[in-house]
């Protein structure tokens, strides 16, 4: 199962060129894509910045104006399937990825014309591998190179001026399933990616490489071996009985049965952030292998974990396992938003992170203390709390699907698989001080059964039924404010559908995301009930939203084009008589609203 | 036209499992729209452990991949046989051609979707008979 990163496809001369361009070193390497960040015309990151935040300072469009908000201009990507995340703009330029097969295009702001584009060749078997939907969450860019991560695993550096080809690496083996959705991530020096395939076995890992040559520089595996893991025994944390201890020897070996590890998953498709402040790159780490836990006995370490490392060497500073020996695949690659703020009436550097499996976590990002894990849907079942000494989930014998045991489906089980959120991005608003989370709002039933491992083939376990929360609004999402310093829902907006889409805040006081019908919404950041403006685009949006400003006048994007998880994912009940005959479940609805198509839809205020 | 032979022969035997026509083993047998065979219980596994589910849909009703319950229809046991085992790349279809698991259980497969196809067997979650 070992796969290793190696450069592939280098000229020589492009090589050479790229060698003497790292020689300058680590401080500036950051700069570049520093300053980008800190002019707020551009949207130079995915989040826009590197806390992950999803917030900007341009305020022409407000709360006063946002109203009159109409269509500036739209751009057809020509693929069909989900779009996620969204394109980059730097210095009038704009940046625009699809899904497989990950076109890239560089547009003109000025004219919107395209000025190149960049189309790899991919083997179209990893389509199938990518079962169900060939996502990809955008591009990363620095010092003039453009990052795509394709799905093959392929992680290709561009020149943003021509589009022309600088180095390649291979990251992982798609025939064995690892394949890649996530957006790759410049921080100092590096472009930091992941691995894609916890529903093939494939082994989690985070990999950086040199943002000049793509020779890898480390690579840490999610499970296994302390060194293969990047961790250091003695001084990796991990919170241990109210404070923090080290997590001493084999700490992920002795949580396995045999060697389950090197098949166990812990897959890493999320957005990562980075603390330039300490050196500390953050990310979680998604479900164990396979979906049946009575298969594989232990805490499964370190799966569903939320990961501090030294951007530099990749060493583990700390770790927290949210769901120990995780029976519902909540999966834990959700991102990790840094902000500075109150945690329970102490200014704290906290690291936020909304998991899968429906708690919403306070950790001081600096130590690796657990401070606040609470639920932020109060349909959340499967565990009534968090132990805050153990860290641990307390976990309800009637939704545990070990306890139930293989073939035997486990109902009303509150989240879902995919989730109180998915991985649509949350946004901070630092004059509200609270976060905008786009949430899920579905239940399931679910039937662990008995597999084997055959490489390269699917891996799951489970049959899964999923249903809009029982007992609620009949809608399956919301929109919800939280402050996490308490730990509180402060206000939650109902959506009919899973609210699937990266929410943005501006200094203007909007908070901004899209819904699977369609609908780009935007609504005051101080009361989330006030939707003050919305537009249906073409397709359902499972997109996050940007902005960025051009010849003085504010522009507010977001792809459309529905797909991923969202768009497919509910199956009819195992048990129900004679449903084979047509879609069934809570988005059955959705095709009475949107069909498939990707497009990217810019809104500004008229002249 | 020899499976639709057997087929028919198959319908027959729909809830009376006793009545094989003719000495000719059916394709499946079912009581109660749920309890089947061996083989066609065989079917089930091979279905359920190769995660069909997660793009034909746990009642095989389809989601980002088509309805088998319709599909099966319209395909030929060869036709069935050659996309699952070459799948259809372009349209995300896996190959499990170099999945033993299932070659070796295609028959028992077919049997399980023909006879989800047919109506016969009326949920997807299948037991043996008693």
């Amino acid at each position: 199962m070992e796969r290793s990163g190696t450069p592939a496809r280098f000229a020589p001369t492009v090589l050479a060129t790229a060698l003497a361009f790292a020689l300058p070193g680590v401080a500036q390497a950051n700069a570049d894509l520093e300053s980008k960040i800190a002019n707020p015309k551009n949207w130079a990151m995915q989040a826009g910045d590197m806390f992950n935040q999803r917030y900007s300072k341009l305020k022409q469009i407000n709360v006063s104006n946002v109203g009159k908000l109409q269509v500036a201009w739209t751009f057809s990507t020509g693929v069909l399937r989900g779009h996620e995340g969204s394109p980059l703009v730097i210095d009038g330029m704009m940046y625009l990825h699809t899904p497989f097969p990950n076109k890239v295009f560089a547009l003109d702001l000025d004219t919107q014309k395209i000025v190149w584009r960049y189309e790899p060749k991919q083997d179209p078997s990893v389509i199938a591998q990518m079962c169900c939907d060939t996502v990809n969450r955008g591009l990363a860019y620095a010092e003039g190179k453009i990052f795509l991560q394709q799905a093959d695993s392929t992680l290709v550096a561009l020149d943003a001026k021509s589009g022309k080809v600088l180095w390649s690496a291979v990251n992982g083996d798609p025939k064995l399933g690892a394949v890649n959705t996530n957006a790759p991530h410049v921080f100092g020096d590096k472009v930091l990616t992941g691995i894609s395939g916890g529903e093939w076995g494939v082994r989690g890992f985070v990999a950086a490489y040199d943002m000049n040559t793509g020779k890898q520089v480390w690579k840490a595996y999610s499970t296994g071996p302390d060194n293969e893991m990047l961790m250091d025994p003695d001084k990796t944390m991990t919170w241990t009985d109210g404070k923090m201890a080290p997590v001493g020897k084999d700490s992920s070996l002795k949580t396995w049965k045999g060697d389950q590890w090197k098949t166990g998953g812990g897959t890493t498709w999320g957005w990562y952030s980075y603390d330039k402040a300490t050196n500390t790159v953050y990310y979680g780490t998604g479900n164990p292998s396979t979906w049946n836990p009575s298969q594989r006995p232990g805490d499964n370490k370190w799966s569903m974990t939320i990961m501090a490392r030294d951007m530099t060497t990749g060493m583990a500073k700390w770790v927290y396992q949210m769901t120990p020996h995780d029976e519902w695949d909540f999966d834990g690659i959700n991102e990790m938003i840094l902000a500075d703020i109150d945690v329970k009436g102490k200014p704290t550097k906290a690291l936020v992170h909304f998991d899968r499996n429906g708690f919403g976590y306070t950790l001081d990002r600096t130590t690796g203390a657990l401070l606040v894990a609470e639920k932020y849907d109060p349909q959340v079942n499967w565990a009534t709390h968090v132990d805050m000494k153990t860290g641990r989930p307390q976990v309800v014998a009637k939704y545990s699907t070990q306890a139930g045991g293989p073939d035997v489906n486990v109902k009303g089980i509150c989240p879902a698989a995919l989730g109180s959120k998915d991985q649509q991005p949350a946004s901070f608003d630092p004059n509200t001080k609270l976060f905008y989370v786009p949430t899920n709002h579905v239940c399931m039933d679910y039937e662990p059964f008995q597999v084997d491992y055959v490489a390269g083939q699917p891996y799951v376990g489970a049959t899964l039924s999923m249903f809009p929360a029982p007992n609620s609004h009949g809608g399956m999402g919301n929109f919800i404010t939280w402050d996490a310093g308490k730990g509180k829902i402060v206000q939650s907006k109902p959506e009919k559908f899973s609210v699937w889409s990266g929410s943005l805040n501006t200094a203007g006081g909007l908070s901004c995301f899209g819904t699977l019908e369609g609908y780009l919404k935007c609504v005051d950041a101080k009361d989330i009930n006030k939707e003050l403006y919305k537009f249906k685009t073409p397709s359902g949006i499972i997109g996050n939203v940007f902005t960025y400003e051009h010849k003085g006048k504010q522009y507010l994007g977001v792809f459309s084009g529905i797909g991923g998880w969202a768009g497919i994912g509910m199956a009819a009940g195992l048990e129900k008589a004679n449903e084979g005959l047509g879609a069934v479940g809570g988005y059955r609805e959705l095709a009475d609203y949107t069909q498939l198509g990707g497009s990217l839809t810019v809104f500004a205020l008229p002249n | 036209m020899k499976y639709a032979m057997l087929l028919c022969a198959a319908l027959m035997i729909v809830g009376s499992p006793s009545h094989a026509a003719d000495g000719q083993k059916p394709l499946y047998t079912v009581v109660d729209g749920n309890k089947v065979d061996p083989n066609t219980l065989k079917g089930f596994h091979t279905w359920r452990a190769a995660a069909c589910d997660r793009c034909h849909g746990a009642n095989q009703e389809g989601m980002v991949g088509p309805s088998l319950i319709e599909s099966l229809k319209v395909l030929t046991k060869e036709q069935f046989v050659q996309t699952v085992r070459d799948g259809r790349q372009d349209k995300g279809m896996v190959s499990f051609g170099n999945n033993p698991r299932v070659m070796d259980n295609i028959d028992a497969l077919y049997a399980y979707l023909k006879g989800r196809s047919d109506g016969a067997i009326t949920q997807s979650k299948v037991q043996p008979i008693e």
